[in-house]
């Protein structure tokens, strides 16, 4: 089960697909390609931006737009840039990297971004690992552009999702291939000019509640370790961390202990509460549920779940809630990067220390040298300092990851890096 | 070959028995050269000058030193091969290992999976030691010199846990297959025969039948003889996803990587038997000294 999309591989399928024009223009398109396909993998669904309105189908053209459905069933791969080294001819071409790579490569050879609508997609990097665990619970969602601000206006959102499931994938899996569409539905909702927070509060709800409905109603019919548990598929449910970034806002939605911290000035700003059964807010809302927190290996519910809010974990509600808190903020100058991450990585790194290294990772660019884009002899500066860019944030996923091994993470480990700087070279 | 242990006379299990002791010992013997070349090799690789004196002659550059370890390896498990085919419940319960490594078998060795641990682990203490020597600029830049396994890169990442998700299924089918085998110790041909030769057994007790021992131990032979048989291959899966782990692993890895990940596994089996063995004659000793009661805080 490879499933690897790699960047190399898909800038090859590309050249395939598009022999002609040898131009640098073409080149340079080729590139822009490349680069919102790096980190695709099949556990994670790193769309395209969408052609979500008249304005991009003009500068994209036709764009057939592979969902993270298109990798629905390629189980839990990781994602990485593979361009730092060149992967072996066709080393990990299985058949599930098969599954996997068609629609994404034959989108990749329809679409033909205009440089500056790429511009103002941020770099995103990131990295997905089993770690020191038997089971990949992770789900890591990327969308580029997958929706515009309403009503009519030209700015693009971009989503960013990290999933962590309980009992099982499934759950997760599901957050991440529908949560961004239905995002996206809650915001393209004609005649609504409702809070930021209530479209969220909406979108997690209906998520839940589609969760809920496929799990009972009919009955779990991927290979999930937890056929052997039913009727307890119940028992399954996610932490989900969404941000959405438009060009001067950021907002982030959580349910669950995964967390969402925002590096700006150096210093690191929590975007999310972890929800604890034990912190006080909750630990009261629980029990005027008529819940109980219980201490069995750490704070509870019910001496369970040892988050107070989930997706899913049907058997615990209205204990366990799938509400999100929802935090909107104004992007600055000062803004260095956004990291999501699941608690592998917070369980042994701290918020500074995150923000510390991918700061120095996205500060650390350098030229790159032809040997990191093999193709691209005729590369320009401004996609060569992009392309540096997108790899800096790659570079502090990775690192992070391995941070998060080094210092005996025994959970799996999911790290999104987007670089929010806005005044880059 | 196809000597069963059932089929063999007392002397001639003792010979064989000898053999694969010695055949083990060999390995041991072997596993400390190994560790010697690889330690010399890393200090000659990494500019030092090797120990030189007695040590034995070590492949001139890293890549051939890694393919002379594997081969090395490669032939241990052709070994193995034969030796499962002789003997292969001594495989499965290595009459050599200590009750500590016996803790961790996965099927008479170790449990593939372990492999990538031990690369976590190892990666991550190298990490740990740069991060500490306050170079972490130097390691996320993008020039990382992919000495040792602190330098994994993005895809070497992106592969090790590719590789980790595929060896934990394969590990999981077989682990299925093995249950399936033990399941069979309590088939319906088991439980006959044992109650068959208990009857037999009560009767002869009575006086009531003589024996047929003959006829007996034939049909105890070739009904264990079938165990065997699905218990040996269970064991070579077992043993073929071990070798290609160690091959996929390494190959993943430059071949300065390589040799550390080796050096690493190599001290771990090494020092287990060690510390297993000496465990083991320090609770002999006290159980000796104190056959008849052995307090319970003693463990």
């Amino acid at each position: 089960m490879a499933g690897l999309c790699r960047g190399a591989n898909i800038g090859g399928e590309t050249e395939t697909a598009k022999p002609v024009e040898p131009s640098s223009q073409s080149a340079r398109r080729r590139r822009m390609e490349i680069h919102q396909f790096r980190f695709v993998a099949s556990d994670t669904a790193v769309a395209p931006p969408l052609e979500s309105g008249r304005r991009k189908r003009q500068r994209l053209g036709s764009a057939d737009v592979p969902s993270g459905r298109a990798c629905d069933n390629a189980v839990q791969n990781s994602i990485v840039d593979e361009r730092k080294i060149p992967a072996g001819p066709g080393s990990e071409k299985d058949a599930d990297s098969n599954k996997c790579c068609p629609s994404i490569s034959s989108s990749s050879s329809e679409i033909k971004p205009a440089v500056e609508l790429a511009s103002d997609v941020p770099k995103f990097g990131m990295t997905s690992v089993c770690g020191r665990r038997r089971d990949m619970e992770d789900a890591v969602s990327i969308h580029p552009s997958f929706s515009r601000e309403v009503p009519e206006s030209s700015t693009d959102l971009h989503f960013y999702g990290v999933f962590d499931g309980h009992g099982c994938s499934h759950v997760a899996m599901k957050c991440k291939d529908r949560m961004h569409e239905i995002v996206k539905d809650e915001l393209e909702r004609v005649g609504e000019n409702d809070s930021w927070e209530n479209k969220m509060k909406r979108s997690f709800s209906r998520m839940d509640e589609e969760v809920t409905q496929w799990s009972t109603a009919v009955g779990i019919t991927s290979p999930c370790r937890c056929e052997l548990r039913t009727p307890q598929c119940d028992a399954v449910g996610s932490t989900a961390v969404v941000a959405v970034v438009t060009p001067d806002k950021i907002i982030i939605s959580n349910c669950g202990d995964s967390r969402a911290v925002l590096g700006r000035d150096g210093k690191a700003v929590p975007l999310s509460v972890d929800h604890k059964p034990d912190r006080p807010d909750e630990l009261e809302r629980i029990q005027e549920a008529g819940g109980r927190v219980i201490y069995w290996d750490g704070a509870r519910v019910l001496g369970v779940l040892a988050m107070s809010r989930a997706i899913g974990d049907n058997y615990l509600k209205p204990y366990v809630i799938s509400e999100p808190e929802v935090t909107v903020i104004d992007r600055t100058d000062e803004d260095d990067c956004l990291i999501l991450a699941t608690d592998g990585l917070w369980d042994v790194v701290s918020n500074e220390t995150a923000c510390g290294v991918a700061r120095m990772c996205l500060q650390s660019l350098k030229p790159p040298s032809p040997v990191r884009s093999p193709g691209n002899q005729d590369a320009t500066t401004i996609s060569a300092a992009r392309e540096s860019s997108d790899k800096a944030c790659s570079d502090a996923s990775i690192l992070l990851t391995k941070l998060a091994l080094a210092r005996h993470s025994t959970d799996n480990v999911s790290v999104v890096v987007i670089d929010l700087r806005k005044n880059r070279s | 070959m196809d000597i069963s242990m059932a089929s063999m006379t007392a002397s001639a299990y003792d010979t064989a028995e000898e053999d694969f002791q010695r055949f083990f010992e060999k390995w041991r013997d072997k596993q400390i050269e190994i560790l010697q070349k690889l330690n010399n090799a890393s200090e000659q690789f990494s500019g030092g000058s090797g120990t030189g004196s007695g040590s034995p002659p070590v492949p001139t550059d890293p890549s051939s030193m890694v393919k002379h370890v594997v081969g090395l390896y490669e032939g241990y498990y052709r070994d193995r091969s034969k030796w499962a085919d002789k003997n292969v419940l001594s495989m499965i319960s290595p009459p050599w290992t200590s009750t500590l490594e016996d803790a961790f078998l996965w099927i008479g060795s170790w449990r593939p999976t372990m492999a990538i641990h031990l690369l976590y682990s190892k990666s991550g203490l190298q990490l740990e030691a740069k991060l500490s020597e306050s170079i972490l600029q130097e390691i996320a830049s993008a020039t990382t010199t992919k000495y040792d396994l602190a330098d994994l890169s993005a895809s070497q990442l992106g592969k090790v846990d590719e590789l980790h998700r595929k060896i934990i299924t394969e590990e999981k089918e077989i682990s299925e297959k093995y249950a399936k085998q033990q399941e069979r110790a309590t088939d319906q041909d088991m439980v006959n025969l044992s109650h068959m030769v208990s009857e037999f057994m009560r009767g002869e007790e009575k006086g009531l039948s003589r024996r047929d021992r003959e006829a007996e131990e034939e049909q105890i032979k070739s009904t264990l003889n079938l165990k065997e048989k699905g218990l040996r291959k269970v064991l070579k899966k077992a043993d073929d996803l071990r070798l290609r782990t160690l091959k996929m692993v390494i190959e993943i890895m430059t071949p300065k990587q390589a040799i550390h990940f080796l050096i690493a596994a190599t001290e771990l089996q090494l020092r287990l038997h060690e510390w297993g063995m000496a465990k083991d004659a320090r609770e002999l000793d006290y159980g000796d000294a104190h056959s008849s009661y052995t307090p319970p805080e003693q463990t």
